[in-house]
């Protein structure tokens, strides 16, 4: 498992890819923060209104597309070149070729949690907001943020797995992720796969921490990626790549 | 015509024109989703057709620019995959071939904008929105979508053919797009719309909600027509044409 890590990590080498990710949290800090700053008097409860403005379009819109555009490209390194029959015909679990792929993205999707959680704490300094930082919630809704981009990760793999131009699984990922929306206004966002991610930042009501409870989220989360793990590698070991 | 016809063949069966249509649907569906009825009914009803002109730059701020990303990468992802590219550009000039490929893509995303106006015209009219339709202003409406999408569609393209990997050109359009429609919610910074090319939806509103208060909701909210930036707009041609220019430039000179 480890080998094939280190082989995936070599296929991303150099690769410019990973700056996005460091990138695009910059992005609605900066600006998530002048709106809060230059809208102070109604957004009165400080790090929490803080925190909706880093993560509101960033789970909706930008994230999901991210996650999509990392996992069309995984996928593609495969599609080039005829690259599939090689891979397949390695001494390896075919189920395992799935799942570094998807520790692969997790792996960069949690980097992008911890990155978003250092400038929320940057930018709330900087505008001197002076209550505790809540810290414990903080590292809550990064973890669940995670585990419910893994949840984004899987299907988008599964997705660029089906589909072979890079370009579709990614207008499908911003249909999830403007989907998760409607499921979370609807109060479905807690099993809706693509509303699994803003559900655990609670990026919209950040105070509400996960209402339906850790556990119940922790397991819809892990179903939901073992069943689009099954399926992937279903694909990978009876269709022919 | 015959590079058109080209590309037509080239992109038959790619799904390209149905996947367009598609994020159209959907940012129709999103845009036209919405409460028209309970306290809000009278407010919505009077003002619904000004009420869209408000609202629906914030919208094509989010599906136009993903709609272009989508479709030059999907235009040009054809030509890199095999080094298409090597084939035809031996066939005829780069140049004519940059421009046809750049006009078929224009002609899908603005055959989009039109369906998507013309769906609300129509929307409109079913909901039963008062008085007659102000045709001037959605007509203004209409080319102050038509040219930021095209401007970010020129961008988009020139960076799809330029670059093989299309992941550079997606990762800089989706920034583009999120910085944009960060910039429809900050208009005490005008110069910051005007900066870039996907704040222009927002640059070139003209219609403002004034009065909405979170106490009084819409009892004294009222729509007025704002006047027209039309510097903003020479400037987002000026520099649509230099991006057209540079892009070609670039194609142009790259070696295949």
């Amino acid at each position: 498992m480890f080998s094939l890590i280190k082989a995936e990590q070599m296929k991303l080498k150099r690769s410019p890819i990973w700056l996005a990710f460091l990138i695009m949290p910059v992005i609605p800090a900066f600006l998530g923060t002048l709106n809060y700053v230059a809208n102070i008097e109604i957004l009165q409860s400080e790090w929490y209104s803080l925190w909706t403005q880093h993560t509101l379009f960033t789970d909706y819109f930008f994230l999901p597309i991210m996650i999509g555009i990392y996992c069309s490209y995984i996928m593609r390194q495969e599609e080039n070149n005829r690259n599939w029959n090689k891979v397949l015909t390695m001494p390896v679990s075919k189920n395992n070729i799935f799942i570094v792929k998807l520790i692969c993205t997790s792996f960069m999707i949690l980097i992008s949690e911890i990155w978003i959680a250092i400038l929320f704490i940057l930018s709330g300094k900087i505008v001197g907001i002076s209550s505790a930082i809540p810290i414990n919630k903080l590292i809550v809704w990064c973890l669940f943020g995670t585990l419910g981009g893994i949840v984004m990760a899987s299907i988008q793999l599964m997705l660029s797995l089906f589909i072979k131009s890079f370009a579709l699984p990614i207008a499908l990922a911003l249909a999830g992720g403007l989907s998760g929306l409607v499921f979370l206004a609807k109060n479905l966002g807690h099993i809706w796969p693509y509303s699994l991610m803003a559900y655990g930042m609670n990026s919209n009501a950040p105070q509400e921490l996960v209402k339906t409870g850790y556990l119940s989220f922790v397991i819809i989360c892990f179903v939901y990626i073992l069943i689009f793990m099954l399926i992937s590698s279903t694909i990978l070991n009876k269709r022919d790549i | 015509m015959n590079l058109l016809k080209c590309e037509y063949l080239k992109t038959r069966r790619r799904y390209i024109f149905i996947t367009a249509l598609a994020i159209t649907a959907f940012a129709g569906i999103w845009a036209f989703y919405g409460n028209y009825s309970g306290d809000i009914k009278d407010f919505v009803i009077q003002n619904g057709y000004l009420l869209f002109l408000y609202q629906f730059p914030l919208m094509n701020a989010i599906f136009f620019p993903l709609l272009c990303i989508i479709i030059a990468s999907r235009l040009c992802d054809i030509e890199h995959k095999g080094k298409n590219l090597k084939l035809i550009c031996t066939l005829t000039e780069k140049s004519k071939i940059f421009d046809a490929k750049l006009i078929y893509g224009i002609s899908i995303v603005i055959f989009c904008v039109i369906l998507l106006w013309c769906a609300t015209l129509i929307f409109g009219k079913i909901i039963g929105f008062a008085g007659k339709i102000p045709i001037n202003l959605y007509l203004l409406y209409l080319l102050f979508t038509i040219i930021p999408t095209t401007a970010i569609y020129v961008f988009q393209y020139s960076l799809s053919m330029i670059f093989q990997n299309q992941a550079i050109s997606f990762f800089v359009g989706i920034l583009g797009e999120f910085i944009g429609l960060f910039s429809m919610f900050l208009p005490q910074f005008p110069l910051f719309r005007k900066s870039m090319l996907w704040g222009y939806y927002g640059a070139l509103q003209f219609v403002g909600l004034f009065g909405y208060t979170k106490e009084t909701r819409y009892d004294a909210a009222y729509m007025e027509v704002m006047d027209i930036d039309w510097t903003a707009f020479i400037v987002l041609i000026v520099a649509m044409t230099v991006i057209y220019i540079i892009g070609k430039k670039i194609f142009c000179k790259k070696e295949l």
